[in-house]
């Protein structure tokens, strides 16, 4: 199988280049999905806080926009997935320890992470919309 | 063997009585003891697995053509299957917490978290009845519980019964509670709230519908006072109608207990001791001993004839037969 981290260089190219973030070699990848969910934590909270404080006591409304900010948190999350995949070579189940000391080896590592972070964060998102269907009001 | 039936008898004494929520004596608290038990269980269940799992694979042999199968075998057990029961006990955890927390009930009850007593007022036919430390419910009727505090965050608890509720200053929160049982339960503060939260509690009487209808009449209707009374006498000029309420009196505090049927109730101090004479008496002249921080001060100047005959007014304000 080949993978994008094999050609080289990948970090370092011609003066004036400069890295994408989410791209083979950085790491951000890694932090990408958690801060989405953390992001997302926060916004429902907020939704749902000035939505019961101002306009309440129905939570039909919030409920919604807290389940559409999810679907574009998961959709971005999905996408980051798709990178770890592609452009880290991730794999969810590694069959094989990633001991190889070289920037494949460490690509191949931070996707693996990142893979599972991000199915972690879709999962903690699921978790923060369904009390908003399960609850009716503030 | 025979230290360790010591050691269990304390343990098993906790599962008895009026303050345990295994004794399942409503509706509410029979969805959170299913719950117990599911989850008791279903704990035990999968524990039982993961260890003899683990004991499994440190005697067997390592097969490296096993490799494969072993590592979907932690997927699947490891993050696919918790993540799964945790979903399904999220939702169901869920909705046992909104069936409990409803937006109508047969009858109303307002709470007061103070400190460190109970302000409890009912929704009467005839209109508020006030009064505290005591709740009376009627059986298979769910109640709803208003609740609220003035000063410190409370927690609203009868543990045969149902809950748990926090009690929010600056919000109100509410909780449902359907008696199944009729006897006399404990309730608490269940989240410390100062000096005397352990000393924070109440009865909450079980009754049938139609002797609770006769107990709330007898409760909303004014004290029988006589304009004569030595004890109501010692009552006023002791100001202690500052604080405290009698209807069908002049003394209308609203800062302590409303006293109007004190003595129809079975404790004194917050469900914490007797309704005696000599408790009562003790209550007035040395307060602090027996309830620390309570806001109430001590009269320890009062003694003799004018102590008792406080005593026995106060302990006549029973209901009317």
């Amino acid at each position: 199988m080949r993978y994008e981290s094999d050609k080289q260089p990948s970090r370092f190219g011609p003066p004036g280049y400069a890295p994408r973030v989410i791209d083979q070699g950085s790491v951000w990848i890694m932090v990408a999905a958690p801060t989405l969910w953390a992001l997302h934590f926060v916004a429902s909270y907020v939704v749902a806080a000035v939505w019961c404080a101002r306009i309440g006591p129905s939570l039909t409304e919030p409920r919604w926009i807290i389940a559409g900010m999810a679907v574009v948190c998961v959709a971005l999350i999905v996408w980051l997935a798709t990178q770890a995949v592609r452009r880290y070579g991730g794999v969810f189940v590694i069959f094989e320890e990633i001991t190889e000391s070289s920037e494949r080896g460490r690509d191949k590592f931070i996707g693996h992470v990142s893979l599972l972070l991000c199915i972690l964060s879709g999962v903690a998102i699921a978790f923060t919309v369904i009390p908003g269907f399960v609850f009716g009001s503030c | 063997m025979r230290n360790l039936t010591l050691l269990t008898v304390p343990l098993l004494a906790g599962c008895a009585g009026r303050h345990n929520w295994l004794s399942s004596a409503g509706a509410e608290a029979d969805r959170v003891e299913g719950l117990f038990w599911v989850l008791l269980i279903g704990a035990a269940v999968i524990w039982s697995a993961v260890i003899g799992a683990a004991v499994y694979a440190q005697r067997r042999q390592v097969d490296p053509g096993l490799e494969h199968q072993a590592r979907w075998f932690i997927v699947w057990g490891g993050a696919v299957i918790p993540t799964v029961l945790v979903c399904a006990l999220l939702i169901w955890g869920l909705v046992i917490l909104r069936d409990i927390t409803p937006d109508k009930g047969d009858l109303t009850v307002r709470v007061d978290g103070e400190r460190w007593w109970w302000r409890v007022t009912y929704d009467g036919p005839d209109g508020d009845v006030v009064t505290a430390n005591e709740i009376r419910l009627p059986l298979d009727q769910t109640a709803l519980f208003r609740l609220t505090s003035d000063d410190v965050i409370h927690s609203f608890w009868v543990p045969a019964i149902g809950g748990k509720m926090d009690m929010i200053p600056g919000r109100e929160t509410t909780l449902a509670l359907t008696p199944n049982k009729t006897g006399n339960w404990g309730g608490l503060c269940a989240e410390y709230c100062g000096g005397a939260h352990a000393l924070m509690r109440f009865d909450t009487v079980v009754m049938e519908p139609d002797a609770f209808d006769a107990w709330l009449a007898a409760e909303a209707a004014p004290a029988r006072v006589a304009p004569d009374d030595p004890g109501f006498a010692v009552f006023r000029d002791e100001g202690c109608g500052a604080c405290h309420t009698i209807r069908g009196t002049d003394a209308r505090g609203p800062v302590g207990p409303d006293l109007t049927h004190v003595g129809a109730r079975a404790r004194l101090g917050a469900g914490i001791y007797a309704m005696t004479a000599d408790n009562m008496a003790r209550w007035i002249t040395d307060t602090h001993a027996m309830k620390p921080d309570a806001d109430m001060p001590p009269y320890p100047d009062l003694s003799g004839a004018r102590l008792e005959a406080l005593v026995t007014f106060l302990l006549s304000l029973d209901h009317a037969e």
